[in-house]
Formats: C-alpha cells, structure tokens, sequence
C-alpha cells in the first residue's frame, strides 16, 4: 500500500516534468537514426556529389539482423548515458534538498521508499526501450527486409535486464552522494569498466550482464538462444538485488545518523 | 501524565557532548518550549526525538511501550528549513505525506482538507508549492507534521525565519495546536516562549540548566525589577538610588531606568519616600514580574 | 523515391518537433533554469537533437 502509494507519486513526477514524453522519443530518435542513414548513405553520398564519371557507388546493403543490431549498439552508449543522467537524482537530489526530512520522518519503510522509486524508474526506461526497439524494427523491415516481430520483442525483453541493472548502479550511488554530477559520473565509470573488463575477457567472463547485447546478436542473426544468455540474467539480477540491498542500508545508516 | 521521558540522553560528535546527559520529561497535552542560544544543541534534541538521529548515550521513552516501536507513527516533526516537492501543489502533498503515513485514501483526503483549512491555506490547496511564500510554506510543513494526527508535535524553530505577520500566524496556530496534542518547539526568541508555552526547557552548551512550569522558572528568580520614568530626570538619580540596601542593581534602558530588587515592599517604600522628599517628577512607578529574558541571561551567564 | 524519403523521414521529424515544442512549452511555464532562460531556449531550438535533452537535463534542475 505504502509502496504503492510512492510508486504512483513517482510516476505522476515523470509525467509532470514530462519525462513520460521526452525519453521515449529520444530513444526512438537513437534507435532508428543508425538504419535510416545506414539506408540512405549512398542517395547522400550521390547527392553531395564530388564522385568521378561513371562510378557507381555500390555499399552492400547490410543483412536485416545487422541492421537491427545498429539500433541495440545506439542505445547501449546513448540509452544508457540518459538512463544514467535521468536516475542520477532520484535519492540524492532530496538528500540534498532536504525534501527526504519531511519523507522519511513519517512511518516510510526504507525498503518502500528505495524500491519503488527504482521501480518507477524502470518502468519509464523498459517502456522507453521496448517502443524504441519496435520503432527501429519497423524501419529495419522496412528498409532492409524481415525480422520476425516475435524474435524481436524477445530480445527487448532481454536488453531490458541489462538497463535494470544499470539503473540499480545508479540507485546505489545515489544513496551514497549528494552531487548529482558526481552520481553520473561515478556511475558510468563503473558501467564502463564492467564494458571493458567483459571485452577483454569475453572467454572467461562468458556470464557477464555486458554480454546480453553479443546474445541478442547471436539470437537475431541465428534464431538460437546461448545457454550462456540465461547465466548473465541471472547474474544481472543478483547484482540487481545487492545493488539495491546496498542502496536501503546506506539510506538508513544516513538518515538516522 | 507523562507521555516521554529522557534520560541522561546524550549525543557526541567528534568527542564533544553536543547534547550531554539532559533529563526531562515532557507532559501530556502541554506546550514546551526548548529554548536556548543558537550552537545550544536544540536541533539535535529535537532530531533525535523525531527518530532521525540515534543518541549516543541514554534513553528516550514513551509511557505508552507500542509508541517506541517506529516512533515516527507518533511524532510529527516539522524541521527547521522544510523542503517539499515543489511540483506538487499544498493538498497533493499533504495527501502524499497522509498516505505514506498509513491513512487510507478517504481519510488522507478529508485530514488534508481540515488541515489546510487549519492553517489558513484552503483558498491556494491548488497552487503549487513552488509559488508559495516563506510563511505559508512554514503554514504547509505545520500541516504535514500534523497528518497522522501524532501523539507530539516537534517543530524546529518554527517561527525564527518569519517576518511578523508569519510569526503572528504561526504562534496563533500553535496556541490552536495546544487544544489536542503535545508541542515541543525549539526557539531561541524568548518572547515566543513566553507567549504560547506552559513549560520551558533551557538547554545551553548541550546541557539542561533550567526546566519547569514558565512560573515555576519565573519564581524561581528571587529578584523583582521597578521600572521608573520621569518627566524630568533627577540629577544623580542613578546614584541615589544605588545606594539604597534594598536595590542590587540599576539599569538605564530607553526612556525608563530598571532598578532591580531584593525586598519589594523595602523597595518600593524607601523610593516612593525618596521621591516625595527630593520632589522628583516621577511619571511612572511599575512593579515589572521578572520577564524569561531575565531568567534566560542569569542562567546563561552563571 | 523522394516520396518514400518524405514517408519514412517526416515522422521522424515530427518526432524532433515535437521535443522541441515539449521542452519550450516547459522553458515556459517553469519558474527559473540553471542560467537565462533565452539562453535556454536558443539552445532548444537550435541545438538539434541534443539542445532539447540537455534542457532536461540540465536547465530544468532548480
């Protein structure tokens, strides 16, 4: 009831300062910006001119998974970075403002209070994502022939575990400073080195949540489900539940000093 | 009858007691006025009874064992700069606050109706917060802390930031509060305490120097002050009137001259003779009860 | 050809549009931005993609 009762708050804020608006068409921007200039390269190419007598410009038009792949690999740099910026104040923000000694000196659980703004949170980024990953698979059907819808909303659903985790990053941090800047900041740092560490060791670190994107690959490109898919989900989801488990005790241990 | 009582309640920081072993009690259904000079660990007092800050040492008990449970269900506590969520307009936020603390829908919405009306914010229930000014946001953080209609009100400083007319409307609230509920509030203006509370708490450097009925603490003084007014001042008056055994001490302030006593009755006989005999053109002759400032100042200096 | 340019491009500008439009409605209505609000609204406008985002981001924190 309490829980809920946040949680409700927290999405008429979003709408209020129209976040519900602008992150969906912002992902949808990046999502189908990659495909469409993809497409039209050589009609810009041609029409910007310079191109001697006769050359015909031929760029291989890339298989429709390829395609789709654009608009996962835009939203892992650019989707996450506004994941990051537009989660970075939900706890530190009313630390700082002083808005959480009004909150929080009412009967609020700490659990209520951390969870369901993380909830909120993500039910406006996993909306966000999933219209966005449908707008880019219209474009790509469109433009580079058919994936089929099915195989696509299966991958979002996956691509969403991945942006969970990262806003439960954001949350632990949030809890921990009162600078939103420095909470971004902190936070891509960390969401970098899991990026990086994951790429240089790929082989071994087969169960890492950075890999979901490669499986999505694999999966739009072969229609096959790497087992190795389920053991990042997992892990993302324990990291998910330490993260936020980190989150409630910092909350308590600040608020009651 | 008790509702809390503290005892050696103690809060270190950095191995200075900013709040060291106070004991006191606090009445049901009575005002109390924590007063003290700013730095006089008030806020600290009062944030620990409001379940924000853990203390260091001692012990904060409710005569009633389910209310120490989550005290917060039973305290209402306005800080001392209140910060809302300025998107939100007056009644969304008390309906917000209402429901995180427990009541149902129906009941939120009916108690932020009956609070807004309370504290004079019913005709702006629909504005937002943000175009709110200082005193109907101070107005606003009284209603939040009354919500769930809790056991103690602690109001941090409640009216020190005002500028009159907030101050005016914010004591008549309180004397309004006072009806059904127990108010601690913190001030470090004296009048205030005078004004609206029954029983004052005097906390300076974290320690509790003087605790009681406001007339107890009041009697408590064994000096009196005459205040006196001429409409023409005597020559050496302050002289003459020092040398007398019953006076201890002689004060100019504006337009009057304070003359503090041991023996009222000696007093008021040895300068009425005085004034008779030297002819003085004495405009005004007043018996002053020795005000909280006076109370306030000897305790902080001894 | 150019029609289906204009099919397949339009709504992604009517996309952009309307984010502009969203960010100036709001530059409207809110009571103070980090920095002048002409600032900010030449930033929306002529910022791309980017101007309306970092309007959100930035210039509506109080």
């Amino acid at each position: 009831m309490q829980w809920l009762v946040i949680f409700n708050k927290e999405l008429l804020e979003h709408l209020r300062n129209f976040k519900w608006i602008w992150v969906p068409i912002v992902f949808i921007l990046f999502a189908v910006m990659d495909p469409i200039t993809t497409y039209y390269l050589p009609i810009i190419l041609e029409s910007v001119g310079g191109m001697p007598e006769g050359a015909s410009i031929d760029i291989p038009s890339p298989p429709p998974a390829e395609a789709m792949m654009m608009s996962f690999n835009q939203l892992s740099v650019l989707g996450v970075l506004i994941a990051v910026v537009i989660s970075m104040g939900m706890v530190s923000s009313e630390l700082k403002s002083g808005v959480y000694e009004l909150i929080l000196s009412k009967p609020v659980s700490y659990i209520h209070y951390i969870t369901a703004k993380y909830a909120a949170m993500s039910v406006l980024v996993s909306i966000s994502l999933v219209i966005s990953l449908i707008a880019g698979w219209y474009y790509v059907t469109l433009l580079f022939g058919d994936i089929a819808f099915s195989q696509l909303l299966v991958s979002a659903i996956f691509y969403v575990i991945w942006f969970l985790l990262v806003l439960s990053i954001v949350m632990m941090f949030n809890t921990m400073f009162r600078s939103q800047g420095l909470v971004a900041f902190i936070s891509i740092i960390v969401i970098l080195a899991i990026n990086i560490i994951t790429s240089i060791y790929s082989h071994v670190l087969t169960w890492s949540p950075a890999l979901i994107s490669d499986y999505i690959g694999i999966y739009l490109f072969s229609g096959n489900m790497e087992t190795e898919m389920w053991m990042s989900v997992l892990i993302s989801v324990i990291l998910m539940v330490v993260a936020l488990t980190i989150a409630i005790t910092t909350l308590k241990n600040r608020a009651i000093e | 009858m008790a509702l809390l009582a503290a005892e050696k309640l103690t809060k270190t920081y950095n191995h200075t007691n900013v709040v060291d072993e106070i004991n006191f009690t606090l009445n049901q259904g009575k005002c109390v006025a924590l007063l003290g000079p700013n730095g006089a660990g008030k806020t600290t007092t009062l944030r620990m009874l409001a379940g924000f800050i853990k203390p260091s040492g001692g012990s904060i008990d409710f005569s009633e064992k389910e209310l120490s449970k989550d005290v917060r269900a039973h305290v209402g506590y306005l800080p001392q700069f209140p910060v809302f969520h300025n998107w939100m307009s007056g009644e969304e936020f008390l309906i917000y606050v209402g429901r995180i603390s427990h009541l149902s829908k129906e009941d939120a919405k009916k108690r932020a109706d009956e609070l807004l009306q309370l504290v004079n914010l019913y005709d702006q229930k629909k504005l937002r917060i943000s175009k709110y000014s200082g005193g109907m946001k101070q107005r606003l953080g009284i209603a939040q802390a009354l919500i769930h209609r809790p056991k103690l009100i602690i109001l941090d400083e409640p009216v020190s930031a005002l500028d009159p007319i907030g101050r005016r409307e914010v004591l008549n609230l309180i004397r309004e509060l006072k009806k059904d509920a127990t108010i601690l509030f913190s001030t470090h203006i004296l009048n205030d305490a005078e004004e609206v509370s029954e029983e004052i708490l005097l906390l300076h450097h974290g320690k509790m120097i003087k605790q009681g009925s406001l007339e107890d603490v009041r009697d408590a003084q064994e000096t009196v002050s005459i205040h006196l007014a001429f409409t023409q001042e005597p020559k050496y008056i302050e002289e003459k009137l020092r040398e007398m055994e019953s006076i201890f001490q002689v004060e100019r302030l504006e337009g009057i001259i304070k003359v503090s006593v041991h023996d009222l009755p000696q007093a008021r006989k040895q300068i009425l003779s005085i004034v008779q005999e030297e002819e003085w053109e004495l405009s005004k002759f007043e018996v002053a009860t020795s005000s909280l400032e006076d109370v306030f100042m000897k305790a902080v200096q001894e | 050809m150019d029609e289906t340019i204009f099919q397949l491009i339009l709504p992604i500008v009517g996309l952009q549009l309307i984010l502009i439009v969203i960010a100036l409605i709001d530059l409207k209505r809110i009571e103070e931005t980090q920095g002048p609000k002409w600032m900010w609204a030449l930033i929306i406008i002529f910022g791309n993609l980017i101007g309306p985002i970092l309007y959100f981001v930035i210039g509506r924190r109080p």
